[in-house]
């Protein structure tokens, strides 16, 4: 019964990503803190088997009221790693549900202020990783990512004290898909199922063939994995 | 090394729980799902009534619970019975990592992962539709897409059984509920955790 929580050693307690206090606002603190406590109490009665006669149900019925929006083609990657689109304003409620703590922003350009704003006030960091960032005024917003930033990127993934943490771009499709397909590389995926996971994503149009090939190419060696500082999954993969 | 993930597999919930969608595993993916899945329960959807003899000793061998639960389509007669079972094994903690899947891991998966948006994480319409897109290559039935919008059900969970994911959604309905029967401090914390939403 224990085996789902000892798997997940290095995340932090998954209780406060459920209710933690980051998501509410400073004033309500207190409130969420209770419900935190009652939580609590709920897992040591899961523990003890003998009371589970009599016990407290909950009735599943039908959505809540209030529905959340996801970010345009997100997707969970691995544990706290997730891929989408530029979220935008209405998708902020999803995301405070996730309790993000650093979220990627695979562009040359500066996400909307809206975003910039909701990464300011749940501290999130948003770390910007220009696509090409030697191209200077020639860049073009359909270029692939360079080497350089594609290993960038994959340096913050591959560090478990980012997360949770998400990798966008403007519509989630091919920067996105470049970086998580590198790091489905690292991971030791074929590449027919790297390939399969990109396209995907990508729409109508189908996947670019320079973006599998970068995919391809890519060196996975010139990422450094620190094996104390990795995601548990990721040292699984490596084994 | 090279690891083949089955066909469509993708993590559906990869939080305090794993919960993985896919296709039917095929030998070339069992090295894959022994290695990085470790998974406790493996749930079939779909019209082949055994499984396939090596698919049967690779799950004997990694002692893994395999259910099968029958699914045509979701025009099928008796499909609510079928959700519901589906519903109660992926609602206990005790189950997980889970793997759910189908033959190709794009329709009948596609309705059960849109369930599971809607009613265990709150997920808008759109959102789940987009979702089920992405998995079908493209392709949206409407009948499936219909049968999950007006899907509802009725099922009593021991509260401390109700993995993670499913917490918050279940606790906003039961505010609403209190809402609903006028109590005043019930209407004051979904107040609250509305705005901390």
């Amino acid at each position: 019964m224990t085996s789902n929580v000892t798997e997940y050693e290095g995340v932090p307690d998954d209780e406060s990503y459920l209710t933690g206090e980051d998501v509410s606002m400073p004033e309500e603190e207190e409130e969420e803190e209770e419900e935190e406590d009652d939580d609590d109490d709920d897992d040591h009665i899961y523990i003890n088997e003998e009371t589970e006669s009599g016990r407290e149900k909950v009735l599943v019925s039908h959505a809540p009221q209030e529905r959340i929006v996801p970010p345009l083609n997100f997707c969970p990657v691995e544990r706290y790693l997730y891929r989408s689109g530029q979220p935008s304003p209405v998708n902020f409620p999803f995301l405070l549900n996730l309790n993000l703590k650093t979220i990627i922003w695979l562009s040359n350009e500066e996400p909307q202020d809206t975003l910039l704003e909701f990464c300011d006030s749940y501290r999130i960091n948003l770390q910007f990783a220009a696509i090409n960032p030697d191209a200077g005024e020639d860049d073009n917003p359909w270029d692939g990512l360079t080497e350089h930033s594609i290993i960038n990127v994959l340096q913050t993934i591959v560090t478990q004290e980012n997360y949770p943490l998400l990798v966008c771009c403007g519509m989630g499709r091919h920067r996105t898909g470049t970086v998580i397909g590198c790091l489905r590389r690292i991971m030791g995926w074929n590449l027919a199922s790297v390939s399969e996971e990109y396209r995907r994503f990508t729409g109508s149009r189908g996947g670019r063939i320079l973006v599998e090939l970068l995919i391809e190419a890519f060196d996975t060696k010139l990422v450094k994995i620190d094996k104390n500082k990795a995601p548990s999954w990721l040292l699984t993969a490596l084994e | 090394m090279k690891y083949i993930p089955p066909l469509n597999f993708s993590p559906v919930v990869s939080t305090d729980v794993s919960l993985y969608r896919s296709g039917y595993p095929m030998s070339l993916n069992y090295s894959f799902i022994k290695d990085q899945l470790h998974l406790k329960t493996i749930i079939y959807i779909g019209d082949k009534e055994t499984p396939l003899e090596e698919y049967q000793s690779f799950l004997d061998r990694e002692r893994i619970k395999y259910h099968h639960i029958f699914m045509d389509s979701s025009r099928d007669e008796g499909i609510q019975e079928r959700m519901n079972q589906v519903l109660n094994l992926v609602l206990d903690v005790r189950n997980y990592p889970i793997l759910v899947h189908s033959n190709k891991g794009k329709h009948r998966v596609g309705v059960v992962v849109g369930i599971i948006r809607k009613l265990l994480q709150g997920w808008t319409t759109a959102g789940i539709y987009q979702e089920y897109g992405l998995f079908s290559g493209g392709m949206k039935d409407g009948v499936d897409l219909e049968f999950i919008t007006m899907f509802e059900t009725n099922l009593k969970i021991p509260r401390d059984i109700i993995p993670g994911f499913a917490r918050r959604c279940l606790y906003l309905n039961e505010l609403e509920a209190e809402e609903g029967s006028g109590d005043e401090s019930g209407s004051e914390s979904i107040l609250t955790a509305k705005q901390s939403l």
